[in-house]
């Protein structure tokens, strides 16, 4: 779908205004550019293929009901519809309990994302990446397990056999650093 | 959570999403009333976005489309949609209310949204909707905010009238409108300052089928087409 991999921002800028209105043409086309990268996203969160369909379809009906809200120029639109995909198949996920399984396979996933093609967002990528580098190999996954699989406190503490306040102060201090190394190099 | 820099580590916590619950809807909640982290929250999404678009598109079963388009269509809400609307929040519940004095054989399915944040815990969903096809309205309301925003899920526009939104019951001896709604499916915030919290429990939210512009007396004068009511957990 090359659509989705040149991040039709302004494309979805002018899309979802309309969807706001109620046009239901103009969500179809919004569902046609970003429904597969969205179920990417999902499918990070949702091993299971029912529970990830059933999160895209959700997903989509709160985009359709929260188009209202959506403040063109304060965030990416792709960025504001992942994070929508993303709670989404967070709130699935914990809805359905599902159980920590297989997590070396799913971390070993969550470290070898696929760059696309795409000079502007290869660059992006890499300079997080590096900033991500800075941190201990343990923290640079403890964050990839929680963005990409929605794990949470809980999860990678029985995961790394540390309380749940120390995977908050790991955590914290890692987005720290982050955020440091990321607004420095802008 | 008052410190500047808590909010900061909560705002990126949420955009990771490793959040435990309480926290996660916390922070939602802090989303809606406070603009400075609400701005916090998406710089963070911002700086982790390239995680997520470097991501390898997965093209979903085709089927999804069809039934997301379906449900914004209303044309084939069912049951399982309705349960699905219930399960989204697992603090949601619903109700079915029988006779009421409006309408009889209307079924009507009914959301309260336990308040996130108790402090000020005063939003409303409710689904209004008729015997058959499924829900035709989502109706917001948010006595803190003072807004009601309504949402069509289905309802069939009807060129030439206008639906309007009623509060009925609750100590009302006859209906009181909340407005037309109008193409923007905002009701006029002021009207809500004349809707009492303390009756919000027995008060039926109904829409009638109006001459375009609304009725022309004060009363509903065309037929009940949809209803719902919110009905408090505690």
């Amino acid at each position: 779908m090359n659509t989705a991999i040149d991040l039709p921002d302004r494309e979805l800028d002018d899309l979802l205004p309309l969807i706001a209105a109620g046009d239901r043409i103009a969500f179809g086309k919004l569902y046609d550019l970003t429904s597969n990268k969205l179920f990417a996203v999902v499918r990070c969160v949702l091993k299971k293929p029912e529970l990830a369909e059933e999160a895209l379809q959700e997903a989509f009906m709160k985009i359709w009901q929260r188009s209202v809200s959506y403040e063109r120029g304060s965030v990416r639109p792709m960025a504001w519809l992942a994070a929508i995909a993303r709670n989404q198949a967070i709130d699935t996920k914990r809805r359905f309990a599902e159980r920590l399984s297989s997590s070396t396979v799913e971390l070993d996933q969550a470290a070898a994302v696929s760059v696309l093609p795409q000079a502007e967002l290869a660059m992006e990528l890499t300079r997080l990446r590096k900033c991500l580098s800075i941190l201990p190999a343990d923290r640079q996954d403890m964050v990839l397990l929680a963005y990409y699989q929605g794990w949470s406190r809980e999860e990678l503490a029985a995961q790394y056999n540390k309380p749940s306040t120390t995977i908050k102060t790991l955590l914290r201090r890692s987005l720290a650093l982050l955020k440091e190394c990321l607004d420095g190099n802008s | 959570m008052a410190i500047p820099e808590e909010l900061e580590e909560l705002a990126a916590e949420y955009a990771l999403g490793s959040l435990p619950p309480d926290e996660h809807l916390e922070a939602e909640a802090l989303m809606q009333k406070d603009p400075l982290f609400s701005l916090q929250v998406k710089a963070w999404e911002r700086r982790l976005i390239p995680l997520v678009l470097a991501l390898e598109p997965v093209e979903p079963p085709a089927r999804i489309r069809g039934a997301v388009m379906k449900a914004i269509t209303g044309d084939s809400f069912d049951s399982a949609t309705v349960i699905k609307l219930e399960r989204r929040a697992s603090n949601w519940r619903w109700a079915t209310i029988g006779a009421s004095a409006i309408a009889a054989s209307l079924a009507a399915f009914i959301f309260l949204h336990t308040p996130a944040n108790p402090v000020n815990g005063q939003r409303y969903v409710a689904v209004l909707q008729a015997e058959g096809p499924g829900p035709a309205f989502l109706a917001s309301i948010d006595l803190v905010n003072g807004n009601i925003s309504v949402r069509t899920m289905g309802a069939p526009p009807q060129p030439g009238k206008s639906y309007e939104l009623w509060a009925v019951g609750g100590g009302r001896d006859k209906p009181q409108s909340l407005g037309v709604i109008d193409a923007s499916l905002k009701i006029p915030a002021s009207k809500l300052g004349q809707l009492d919290a303390s009756k919000m429990r027995d008060t039926v939210f109904a829409v009638s089928l109006e001459p375009e512009g609304g009725s022309p007396t004060s009363q509903p004068t065309g037929p009940v087409m949809f209803t719902g009511k919110l009905v408090p957990t505690e």
